[in-house]
C-alpha cells in the first residue's frame, strides 16, 4: 500500500499529457467559437448577424461567447496556452501583437473575406489603419474597432466659471491649465471641483503624443533605443508634476476618474478626454444633459511650442482568426467574420464603434454623428498606439515615472534617467 | 505514548491510508500535477504563445530574479505586507471571537457583523473601498476629523506608505470575521465546564484565559495563524485592485502581483514560474517554522 | 454565561467590538443604500447616505440584465448549485481526510499532511494554465462538472478537521473499537455528530469561497447559462458600461443566500460544544 500509492499517483500524474485530443474533420458540420468582450449593444445586433448567417450557411453553427474586457487577455492567453484557443476572437492590438508574431493567428484569406486580393482588402480601409497588424505582406486581422479620445467638455461648468466654452475653450495643454484653474475648487488640498482630468492609466494612448509634440520619441524609428529625446521627456515630465498635488494641484491619478463624472453632471467635472463611444453612454446615464447640447468635443490640445502636431493615439480591436484550426474552418470563420463587419453603419450608431473603413468615414451616417468630425480629424492627425509584446511593461514603467514627479517629490531629471534605464533593458531583452 | 497490539495499529494504520487515499488522489490530479509542472517551466526560457519548444535554462530564471532589484522589491513588498496584516489579523480577531462569547445577547448579531465583509462580492467591495479612498471620499472626512486636520489629503492611494496601509486596512476589514468565526468554532470545542470557569470571574479572566483557555485553543492558533500567514504571502487580488485604479506599484508590487505580471501580461511564463517556485519555498518555509516553534501537534488537557 | 458586570474591563470590551462593528459594517451600509440610488447620486461627493427615494430600477435592471434576458436567475441558480455541492463534498472529505491525519498513525503520515498543505503554498495564477489543461484534457469545460471537479475538497478544509480533531479523546474512540464498532462506522457515527460546530464553520467558508469565486468559472464556464453569480456582476462593471446603482442591487441580490447560511448555522457554533465537552470535561 505504502508503495503502490505513490507509484500510481506518478502513473496518473504523468500519464495526464498523454490523453489524446480530437480530430479534425474536414466535412459536415461545423461549429465556431467565438470569444468577445461584454458589450450589451453589441452583442444584440451580432446575435442577428450570427442567425442570419446561419441560416444561408447551414452546415456552421457559431458559438458566442462573451467575458468581461478586462479578463479577457488573460481568458485568451490561457486557453492558447493549452491550445484549445477559439476559432475567433478580438482582443486590443496591444496584445493582439503578440498573437501574430507568435504565429498563433492565421492570414485573412481575402476570397472568403469578400475580397479580390490582399491589396484589395487595405483598399477598402483608411491608409495605415491596417498596418497594425501586417506582416509581411499578409494581414491577419480586421478591425472590430478604433478609438481615439478628445476632451468633452461640460458647458455649464465653464459658464459657471465665468467663461465662454465657445471662444474660451482651450486649445493647448497651457490653456488646459489655464482654464482648469479658474474653474477648481478645493476644499483644503482636497479639490472638489475638477478643470480637467487626464485617463492616466492609459499612457501610451492619451500621454506619449504630448511627448511626440515636443519632438521625443517612445522608441527610436530603428526600433532600438528607447525614450528619445531628453529635452522633449524632460519637459513633458515637469508639465505633469506642475500639475500635480505638489506643483498647482489640479488633478491626480487617484481622483475618480473623470469620464464617469462627466456623465453625471454634479459640477464637479469639467473636462474628460473620451472616446466618441461616450457620446452614447452620456445618452444612456443622462439623457437630460445628452439633450440640453451643453456639452461638446474639442480637439486633442497642443503644446505652445509644439513641434510637430500629434492627437490622441488611437487602439482598436481586432477579429482574428486561430491558425490551429483546420482550414476549412479558418476559411468560414473569416466568411463569418466579415460578413459581422459588413455593417459598420450600424456598429456606429448602435454600439458607437468606428471601423475606419473609406466608405464609412465618408458616409453621411458618421458625419451626422454629433462631433464625429472632430474624432476624425484627429485620427488623421494621430498614429496607432505603441503596440508591441513589451508594451504593456513599457506603460507601466511610465506610469512609474509619471507618477513618481507627481505624487512622489521625484526630480523630473531622475525620473527619466530610471526610466530610460529600465525602458532600454526592457527593448532589449526582446 | 500509548501501548497497543502490534496488529491493531496495523490494521489501524491502512485504515488511515484509506481515508486519506481519496483526497490525495484528488490533490494529485488537481494540484500537485499543476505545481510540479511550475516547477519544470521554471526552468525553461518560454514564452506563453510560442510554439517553438522552449530552452532549457537551468537556474538561470532563478539566478536573474536573485540579482533583479524589481524580485527584491516584491519580496520586500509581499513581507511588509504580511507583517502588517497577519499580526492584528490574528490578534484582534481572537479578541473579537472571545468578546463575543462573553456576551449576553447578541452574539449571533456580532458573529454576522463581523463575517458580512466576507459576504461581499469582491468586485463591490472593490468599488466601495475606492470611493472611500477617493480624496473626497469618506477615508480623508473621517481622518480629518479625528486628527482635526480639516482639508488634507491623507493620499490614500498615492503616497508609497498609506498605500500599503490601505491595502492592510481592506485586507483586514476583508478576512478579520473568517478568522472570528474559526476562533469561535475552536472556543466551541473546548469542554464547557473549563470554558466558563475560564471566564467566570472578571478580576482574573485574563490569567485564566492564558492558563487554560489558551492552551486548549492552541490547535485552532496554529490553524489560523498557519491560514492568516499564507494568505497574506499569497494576497493577490487587493494589490491588483489597487494598482488597477491608479496607485503606484512599487509599493505594493507582491510577489504573486509580479508573478500575474510577468506571466500573464508580459508572457514570461519560465520566469514567473520560478518567482512562484521561490515564493512557494518560503511559505513552506514558515510553515515549518511556524509548526515547529508551536509544537502545534501536541495537545494536553 | 458569565454575570455581567459594569467595570472598566467591561466597558472596554464594549467599545472594541462597537468599534470592529462600525469598521466593518460602514461598507455594508454603503452598498445598501447605494443600491437605493441611481448611479448619478453615487458618484456625488460627499456621498449622501439616506437615499432620496428608492430608486426600484437598480433591481430591476439587475434582474433583468443589461440585455433583458434575465439570465441572472439562472446564473445565481448555478451558484447555489455549485457552491452547495461543493460545501457537501469538501465536508465530507475534509473530516475523512482530516480524521485520518488526526487519529491515525501509519508512516508518511507527516509527508501526507505536509503535502496537502504545500497545495495552499502555490498562488492560482502560477498553476492556472496547467490546471486548465487537465480540465481540457478531462473535457470539463462549459459543464457543472467544469466548475465543480476541481474543487471537491480543499487543503484548509482538511487543516482545519485535522485541527479541531486532534483533541479528540481518543480513549473514547478506543472504547468504541472495542464495542466492536467498524472503523467507517465510528467516522459515521461517532466522529462526524461530534464535529458539528466545525462542520458548520468548513460549510460556511467554504460556501463562501465559491459562491465569490471569480477567476476559475471565467475560464470553464464559457455559456451564458454556465456562468456563475460573480461573472454576472463582472459584466455588470464591465469598464464602458457600469451602472454602478444596478451593481449594487446586483450585489445585495448575491448576498441574501450567504447571509440565509450564515443565520441558519451560526447556531451550531456554540451550541454544537456540549457534545464535545460532556465527554470529557
Amino acid at each position: 500500500m505504502k508503495k503502490t500509492l505513490p507509484i500510481i499517483l506518478s502513473l496518473l500524474i504523468f500519464s495526464l499529457p498523454l490523453m489524446a485530443g480530437g480530430a479534425q474533420e474536414e466535412q459536415g458540420p461545423m461549429t465556431l467559437t467565438v470569444w468577445t468582450h461584454e458589450d450589451p449593444n453589441r452583442t444584440a445586433i451580432e446575435e442577428r448577424y450570427i442567425s442570419e448567417f446561419e441560416a444561408t450557411h447551414p452546415d456552421v453553427t457559431i458559438e458566442r461567447v462573451t467575458n468581461s474586457s478586462q479578463k479577457m487577455p488573460e481568458l485568451l492567453l490561457t486557453a492558447f496556452a493549452a491550445n484549445e484557443g477559439p476559432h475567433i476572437f478580438n482582443t486590443q492590438i496591444e496584445d493582439a501583437y503578440a498573437y501574430i508574431v507568435n504565429g498563433r493567428v492565421g492570414a485573412v484569406d481575402p476570397p472568403s473575406a469578400g475580397y479580390k486580393s490582399v491589396k484589395a482588402l487595405k483598399d477598402a480601409y483608411v491608409e495605415g489603419v491596417l498596418d497594425a497588424v501586417t506582416m509581411d505582406v499578409e494581414v491577419y486581422g480586421l478591425p472590430l474597432e478604433l478609438t481615439n479620445w478628445a476632451p468633452y467638455i461640460n458647458k455649464r461648468v465653464i459658464r459657471a466659471a465665468g467663461l465662454d466654452p465657445d471662444r474660451d475653450y482651450p486649445r493647448t495643454w497651457e490653456d488646459i491649465v489655464a482654464v482648469s484653474e479658474k474653474i477648481i475648487l478645493r476644499d483644503g488640498e482636497i479639490i472638489t471641483r475638477r478643470g480637467f482630468d487626464f485617463r492616466y492609466p492609459y499612457y501610451l494612448v492619451s500621454m506619449v503624443p504630448m511627448v511626440e509634440q515636443l519632438g521625443g520619441q517612445l522608441i527610436s524609428d530603428d526600433g532600438k533605443t528607447a525614450i528619445v529625446g531628453d529635452e522633449a521627456w524632460l519637459k513633458f515630465l515637469r508639465f505633469m508634476a506642475d500639475w500635480g498635488p505638489f506643483g498647482k494641484n489640479l488633478g491626480s491619478p487617484t481622483y475618480t476618474n473623470a469620464r464617469k463624472l462627466f456623465d453625471a453632471d454634479n459640477n464637479d467635472m469639467a473636462m474628460a478626454m473620451s472616446g466618441l463611444y461616450q457620446e452614447g453612454r452620456i445618452r444612456a446615464d443622462n439623457p437630460e444633459f445628452y439633450e440640453s447640447g451643453d456639452w461638446m468635443v474639442i480637439p486633442f490640445p497642443q503644446f505652445k511650442d509644439a513641434v510637430r502636431e500629434a492627437a490622441c493615439a488611437y487602439y482598436g480591436h481586432f477579429y482574428m482568426v486561430n491558425s490551429q484550426k483546420s482550414e476549412r474552418e479558418q476559411k468560414a470563420s473569416w466568411e463569418f467574420v466579415s460578413y459581422m463587419l459588413s455593417h459598420p453603419e450600424e456598429y456606429l450608431t448602435e454600439v458607437g464603434l468606428i471601423q475606419p473603413t473609406r466608405a464609412l468615414m465618408a458616409s453621411k451616417t458618421f458625419s451626422d454623428m454629433p462631433y464625429a468630425q472632430v474624432f476624425a480629424d484627429d485620427m488623421a492627425r494621430g498614429s496607432m498606439v505603441y503596440y508591441g509584446e513589451n508594451s504593456a511593461k513599457i506603460q507601466e514603467l511610465i506610469k512609474e515615472a509619471v507618477e513618481g514627479v507627481m505624487l512622489g517629490g521625484i526630480e523630473p531629471e531622475k525620473a527619466l534617467a530610471s526610466l530610460k534605464v529600465k525602458a532600454q533593458e526592457v527593448l532589449d531583452q526582446e | 505514548m500509548k501501548k497497543k497490539y502490534s496488529g491493531i495499529e496495523k490494521k489501524l494504520s491502512r485504515w488511515g491510508w484509506t481515508f486519506v487515499t481519496p483526497a490525495l488522489l484528488f490533490f494529485s490530479l488537481f494540484s500537485f500535477y499543476p505545481i510540479v509542472n511550475a516547477a519544470y517551466t521554471s526552468l525553461f526560457r518560454k514564452k506563453i504563445l510560442s510554439l517553438k519548444p522552449p530552452t532549457f535554462i537551468g537556474l538561470k530564471n532563478y539566478a536573474y530574479l536573485l540579482r533583479s532589484d524589481d524580485f527584491w522589491n516584491s519580496i520586500r513588498a509581499t513581507f511588509a505586507f504580511t507583517l502588517g496584516a497577519f499580526l492584528p489579523l490574528l490578534v484582534v480577531s481572537l479578541l473579537l471571537a472571545v468578546l463575543i462569547l462573553s456576551v449576553k445577547r447578541g452574539q449571533k448579531f456580532l458573529q454576522l457583523a463581523y463575517y458580512a465583509p466576507a459576504v461581499l462580492s469582491s468586485v463591490v467591495a472593490a468599488v466601495i473601498w475606492m470611493s472611500i479612498f477617493d480624496p473626497r471620499g469618506l477615508g480623508n472626512q473621517w481622518l480629518n476629523f479625528l486628527l482635526n486636520t480639516p482639508g488634507t489629503d491623507h493620499k490614500w492611494l498615492a503616497d508609497s506608505f498609506m498605500v500599503q496601509l490601505s491595502t492592510i486596512l481592506v485586507y483586514f476589514w476583508k478576512y478579520i470575521g473568517y478568522f472570528v468565526v474559526i476562533f469561535i468554532a475552536g472556543l466551541a470545542a473546548i469542554p464547557g465546564s473549563l470554558y466558563e470557569a475560564a471566564l467566570i470571574d472578571g478580576a482574573d479572566r485574563w490569567q485564566s484565559f492564558w492558563r487554560i483557555t489558551f492552551p486548549l485553543l492552541k490547535p485552532t492558533v496554529v490553524l489560523v495563524s498557519v491560514m492568516a500567514m499564507l494568505q497574506c504571502l499569497k494576497t493577490f487580488s487587493t494589490q491588483y485592485l489597487f494598482v488597477q485604479s491608479g496607485s503606484p506599484q512599487a509599493p505594493i508590487n507582491v510577489i504573486t502581483l509580479n508573478i500575474y505580471n510577468t506571466g500573464i501580461r508580459d508572457h514570461m511564463i519560465g520566469r514567473s514560474s520560478a518567482m512562484s517556485i521561490i515564493l512557494f519555498i518560503i511559505m513552506l518555509f514558515f510553515t515549518w517554522l511556524q509548526f515547529k516553534t508551536t509544537k502545534a501537534d501536541e495537545v494536553s488537557y | 454565561m458569565i454575570k455581567q458586570k459594569f467595570s472598566p474591563l467591561n466597558v472596554l470590551a464594549g467599545l472594541i467590538l462597537l468599534g470592529a462593528l462600525v469598521f466593518t459594517l460602514v461598507p455594508i451600509l454603503f452598498m445598501f443604500s447605494a443600491s437605493m440610488m441611481p448611479a448619478k447620486d453615487i458618484l456625488r461627493m460627499p456621498f449622501r447616505w439616506i437615499p432620496r427615494g428608492f430608486h426600484w430600477q437598480n433591481f430591476a435592471k439587475a434582474v433583468a440584465g443589461n440585455d433583458g434576458s434575465f439570465i441572472f436567475i439562472r446564473n445565481i441558480a448555478n451558484s447555489l448549485f455549485v457552491s452547495s455541492v461543493v460545501t457537501v463534498t469538501t465536508v465530507m472529505l475534509s473530516s475523512l481526510t482530516g480524521y485520518g491525519l488526526a487519529k491515525f498513525r501509519f508512516r508518511g503520515r507527516n509527508f501526507v499532511f505536509l503535502a496537502i498543505m504545500a497545495t495552499m503554498m502555490i498562488p492560482f495564477e502560477a498553476i492556472m494554465i496547467p490546471l486548465y489543461l487537465v480540465a481540457t484534457k478531462l473535457h470539463l469545460q462549459n459543464s457543472y462538472a467544469g466548475l465543480i471537479v476541481p474543487f471537491l475538497v480543499n487543503a484548509f478544509g482538511v487543516f482545519m478537521m485535522r485541527q479541531y480533531l486532534l483533541p479528540f479523546p481518543e480513549e473514547f474512540l478506543d472504547a468504541t473499537r472495542i464495542d466492536g464498532a467498524s472503523e467507517p462506522g465510528i467516522f459515521w457515527h461517532i466522529v462526524l455528530p461530534n464535529c458539528a460546530p466545525a462542520i458548520a464553520t468548513l460549510s460556511i467558508l467554504t460556501f463562501r469561497s465559491q459562491w465569490d469565486n471569480l477567476l476559475w468559472p471565467l475560464l470553464v464556464a464559457q455559456s451564458e447559462k454556465m456562468k456563475t453569480l460573480p461573472l454576472y456582476i463582472v459584466k455588470f462593471a464591465a469598464e464602458k458600461y457600469t451602472d454602478e446603482g444596478a451593481m449594487m442591487a446586483v450585489a445585495v441580490l448575491g448576498s441574501i443566500p450567504m447571509l440565509v447560511l450564515f443565520f441558519s448555522m451560526s447556531q451550531y457554533f456554540v451550541s454544537g460544544a456540549s457534545v464535545f465537552s460532556s465527554r470529557k470535561g
